[in-house]
Order: structure tokens, then sequence, then C-alpha cells
């Protein structure tokens, strides 16, 4: 398996690992993948309900080295992004950033669901307020 | 031999929970030990001790995610068949390096269990096992 040299950096080095109160109101929790798969992730965002820009972000992964990477880097990217910039994140710009092979372009595929996962999080817990802006 | 593959095991018996034996005892090659890590996915306990050669028991690198039909035939769950980790002991193989290597598991195994989601939660009292995973479709 050859890993990137960025892959390896975000493995040895991963960035904004950590929980964020899953109960506080401007906080959106992704949760996605399957421990079958051999790919769980937990994206979390602090957003401000305001400006709508994403404050914090943390992540926790059970998976590969791409996908340590992936949700890594995920959060690098939505931090001091609003939501709108942060729900264009494409999968595509991950596998280019770290150059990961097609076999592990499903981890790239499930950073990116974490990240809407955790906006539409954020979007249920304020209801229609969110909608209306 | 027996006596080193002994050692690998009550070694990281000693330093870690939650790991488990996959197959049995009594039937079982004295040169072999496989086993599951729970909550730590397989190729990444690799990457993280790169100076020591061993397999992971998960079949990530082939195009499937499905996890190694043996270890399924072993009966070992589908939570922990993507943690399992396959160690191969040869006759030149020293007390000194199973300490090594118990040392190195215990270093990379804690990392990475404070990197997983399925840690945390299990921390917190939910059973992993039992859960109702959001699959998302575009995997498969």
């Amino acid at each position: 398996m050859a890993y990137s040299d960025k892959v390896i950096e975000h493995y040895n080095h991963p960035r904004n690992v950590g929980s964020l109160p899953k109960e506080d109101p401007n906080v959106g929790t992704g949760l996605v993948g399957a421990p079958e798969c051999g790919d769980v992730m937990k994206l979390q965002m602090k957003i401000n309900p305001d400006t709508r820009v994403i404050e914090e972000a943390k992540f926790k992964t059970f998976g590969c080295g791409s996908a340590i990477a992936s949700s890594s880097l995920a959060t690098e990217w939505v931090k001091g992004k609003t939501v709108e910039e942060a729900l264009a994140i494409k999968n595509t710009d991950i596998v280019r950033e770290l150059s990961l092979p097609p076999v592990k372009i499903h981890c790239s595929v499930l950073a990116e669901d974490a990240i809407k996962a955790a906006i539409g999080d954020w979007k249920k817990k304020r209801g229609d307020e969110a909608e209306a802006k | 031999m027996l006596a080193l593959r002994n050692r690998l095991q009550k070694g990281l018996e000693a330093k870690l929970d939650e790991i488990y034996i996959n197959g049995t005892m009594e039937h079982h090659l004295p040169n072999n030990l496989n086993m599951s890590f729970a909550f730590v996915e397989g190729e990444s306990l690799l990457m993280g001790i790169n100076d020591i050669a061993v397999s992971s028991g998960s079949a990530c690198t082939s195009a499937t995610l499905e996890p190694s039909y043996v270890l399924k035939a072993l009966g070992v769950g589908e939570d922990l068949a993507h943690t399992s980790i396959r160690f191969g002991l040869g006759r030149f193989n020293t007390e000194e390096e199973v300490d090594y290597v118990v040392n190195r598991m215990y270093e990379v195994v804690s990392r990475l269990r404070e990197l997983s989601p399925l840690y945390e939660m299990a921390k917190e009292g939910i059973d992993v096992s039992k859960m109702q995973w959001n699959v998302t479709s575009a995997e498969h």
C-alpha cells in the first residue's frame, strides 16, 4: 500500500482530534460508516449561529490511514468556512490533496458524507430557523 | 517457539484490555497468534508499527471492503473483524524482540484508541456491536 507523504503526516500528527459537547445547540455531529466496513468517522462542528461560520471542528475515526487522513483534513478545511462553503467540499478535492489511490477513494467519500451529516445535524437542531435564513 | 508465543500473548494481555485471541488455543500452530484489538482498525495499526512485520486480518487491500472469511468462519464478530492482527513467529525471533513488539503494540493501540469514536462510545457504555449504523448508499 503506497501512502502519500500527506496521508502519513496526518496519520502521525492528526489535526483536531477530540469531541465537542453534543448537547450544545451550536454543535452539529455527523457519525457515518460502520465497523463491519472498517470505517467509522465522527465529525463535529461548532457553528456560529449568526455568521454561520464553522468556528471549531473535531474528529474521531476508526479506519485505515487514508480514512484518518481524510477526516483530519476535513476538519482542517471546514474551520473558518461558512456552512455553505463547507457543503461545497467534494470528495474529489480530498482525493487530490491526499493522492488517494482508487481503492481508498471511499475514505474521501465518507469524509464528505461526515461533513454533510454534521451540518445536517446542526440544521436539524435549529429547526426551521436555519432554513429561513 | 511456544514460549515466545505465550510471552507475546501474556505481554499484550497484561498491557491492553479488550483484546481477543482468534481461534481456539487448543488446536493452534505454536508460531502463530491472531488477535483482535477492539476499537482499532487493523490497517491503521500496521501503519503505526511499520518497523515490525505482521499482517492485518482484514482484506482492505482488495477491491472489496469485506473482512477475512477465515476470521468470520472462526466466529470473529463483524465489529472485531477489521481489528485483527496476525503475528507470525520464526525460529530466529528473540525474547527482546517479543518484548519490543508488546511495548510498541501498547503504544500504537493506545494512541489509536484515543482517535477512535468506537472506543469513546464503549467508554460511555454504548454497546458498539448492537448499534444501527448509518451506512451511506454511496459506499455500495
